[in-house]
């Protein structure tokens, strides 16, 4: 049906950009703060996130009929503890020196605001097509946010930007010429807060521009 | 372990690795709950209090009941540890129920105070995250005293965090922030300018 | 009952569920973490100590952390190395610090764990600074200075801006030789 399809490639879209879950929604922000001194850290989170809100939506959504009242976050959190388990022993076993550098905020993952919230309001509510758009919509929005995040601060902080060595390949851009520039501040915490603050700042500036000329 | 050694690991999670500031735990409430100093204040002292529980009660799940259980069924002790997670959280969620059940019946202001925000410690960071800190340092695993000193640190961290912005942001209030920065943003700035600050108790330890 | 059998059996269905394939995935994936855990520790071990082929774990008396009979190719000692750790100045430093048969020289030192300063404390983990120990005397104290090395004089330079960090992973080496020095000397 063209009308349904329609709406869960805008469910998928909305997840980017207008819905973002960090940009917009605000949610998950420990993560956000968290590993994003590194693109790779943030990348490697960012699959993780896709890959537990992907099943977690899966689940609930197939399961929205059974699901009481009184159990429903229970239910939301075994699941999401579940999926995140697995996640957290795969990249124990692929990327382990990555899964080290990003520590506790995989289990954190479990409670993450952005799976919960999706479960809630979209899967619980909507068939599998739209579910499963809202997560990839969602998941990829927030790897993104977090990678762009990522970037401004490991290219900022550690004057370049490598990627997977533990898969074996390399790629950055150019350590060695920044390096003695840079300011390392922004791979540890304070730079964190102030570059999420910034950039929320412009992302805000920029939706309000945009309501303001689709009013006028 | 010698009370040094605990001061040590206390001034350690309230101070050098504070949850919010150096460690990233509890941003969600952070943000949404510093507004006003009272009420940071009081979702500092629940935190406090459900992150010490928290942090004893999985302790014991994992060393008196995961180990234990792993060793008899399996013969190693390490063998059901990968239910940790699965674990944690349901303690943590049910704990929180009890403390909503509590609350409710014996201090019915302060509950109705609290409104949607004491469902929302379940998901509040900090507390799993002082759980799995707390599992994954090997000092801490050996003793339950330096855990639960240990929680409680960075329950009172989180609290001092969250009352100073708090504070903070009473003042703010009244300045010209710029549209775009207003909320999340001018919080977010303070909160470097006050991580930046935090850093600077970085080797007390010394 | 009837009502909580009502209320819950779809939680205990899919507790059960998720517990067997929870358990499968770990079964599945275990030996290949546990490979990864150790090698950056064997890794570490041969860097340290060269010639090394494998190693053994060996109990020291008085040291609760391990020590390793490092071995070559053929079977015969080439060395021991000593695992070690303790506080930096962000958190905790783990290393490898080893010596030779007759743990008379350090062979080489190895920082396999820290949360230092990037860019600053950190540099901990860099072999040419960590060089320094190679060929300094186990059996005195190793003194940070802040100057160049003067030779014979069992002394490493600190990194510009991370003293600490630097005197850190000194005294952690220090500990752990004092330790378990006496004990190797024993064990020729």
């Amino acid at each position: 049906m063209a009308e349904a399809s329609q709406s869960n490639l805008r469910q998928f879209s909305d997840g980017i950009v207008a819905n973002n879950p960090v940009l917009v929604q605000l949610l998950g922000m420990c993560p956000t703060l968290a590993v994003t001194n590194s693109v790779e850290n943030a990348l490697v989170m960012g699959a993780a996130v896709i890959f537990v809100l992907t099943m977690s939506n899966l689940i609930t959504s197939t399961l929205r009929n059974l699901l009481k009242p009184h159990v429903r976050i229970l239910i939301f959190t075994l699941t999401i503890a579940t999926f995140v388990t697995i996640a957290d022993l795969v990249l124990k076993a692929y990327v382990f020196e990555v899964s080290k550098k990003l520590g506790p905020f995989v289990p954190l993952i479990i409670v993450n605001c952005i799976i919960i919230a999706r479960a809630e309001v979209v899967a619980s509510r909507s068939g599998l097509g739209r579910s499963l758009a809202d997560a990839f919509g969602c998941g990829i929005g927030f790897t993104i946010a977090l990678c762009i995040l990522g970037a401004i601060r490991e290219l900022l902080g550690a004057g370049g930007i490598t990627i997977l060595r533990d898969l074996g390949w390399h790629w950055h851009i150019d350590p060695k010429t920044f390096e003695p520039h840079a300011w390392v501040i922004m791979i540890m915490p304070p730079g964190a807060f102030l570059t999420l603050g910034a950039v929320i700042g412009v992302v805000n500036h920029l939706r309000s521009r945009g309501a303001a000329k689709g009013g006028a | 372990m010698d009370f040094g050694a605990l001061v040590g690991i206390f001034i350690g999670a309230v101070l050098i690795n504070n949850f919010v500031l150096a460690q990233f735990l509890g941003i969600c409430p952070f943000l949404g709950v510093s507004r006003k100093v009272d009420m940071a204040f009081g979702m500092g002292c629940a935190v406090t209090f459900v992150m010490t529980v928290s942090g004893v009660v999985t302790w014991l799940i994992v060393h008196g009941i995961l180990a234990p259980v792993g060793e008899w069924l399996l013969g190693d002790k390490e063998a059901l540890f990968f239910l940790k997670y699965v674990a944690f959280i349901m303690v943590i969620a049910s704990m929180v129920q009890l403390v909503e059940m509590y609350l409710k019946k014996f201090f019915r202001s302060l509950y109705t105070a609290f409104g949607v925000f004491l469902p929302l410690i379940t998901t509040n960071c900090a507390i799993l995250g002082a759980c799995l800190l707390i599992d994954m340092n090997e000092v801490y695993q050996q003793s339950l005293l330096s855990s639960a000193v240990f929680a409680f640190g960075g329950g009172l961290g989180f609290a001092l965090a969250i009352t100073i912005m708090a504070g903070i942001r009473e003042h703010v209030r009244f300045s010209d922030v710029p549209k775009p920065l207003q909320g999340a943003g001018i919080t977010l700035l303070t909160a470097g300018i006050l991580a930046l600050a935090f850093m600077g108790f970085a080797g007390i330890g010394k | 009952m009837q009502k909580f059998i009502e209320e819950s059996w779809l939680i205990l269905v899919m507790g059960a569920v998720f517990a067997v394939l929870l358990a499968g995935v770990q079964t599945s994936l275990a030996p290949t973490i546990t490979v990864n855990q150790a090698k950056a520790l064997s890794e570490a071990i041969r860097e340290v100590v060269s010639g090394t082929d494998r190693s053994e774990e060996v109990k020291i008396e008085g040291y609760d952390r391990k020590v390793y009979r490092c071995l070559g190719p053929d079977g015969n000692l080439v060395g021991f190395a000593i695992d070690a750790q303790g506080i930096g100045f962000a958190d905790k430093i783990h290393l490898v610090v080893g010596v030779t048969v007759d743990a008379g020289k350090i062979t080489g030192l190895k920082v396999i764990e820290n949360v230092e300063t990037p860019g600053l404390g950190n540099k901990i983990a860099d072999a040419e600074w960590a060089g320094q120990y190679r060929d300094l005397d186990p059996g005195r104290e190793i003194v940070v200075q802040k100057r160049p090395p003067k030779p014979g004089e069992n002394e490493v330079q600190a990194i510009t801006g991370a003293t600490i960090s630097s005197k850190a992973v000194t005294k952690i080496a220090n500990e752990a030789l004092r330790k378990v020095r006496p004990e190797l000397v024993k064990l020729r």
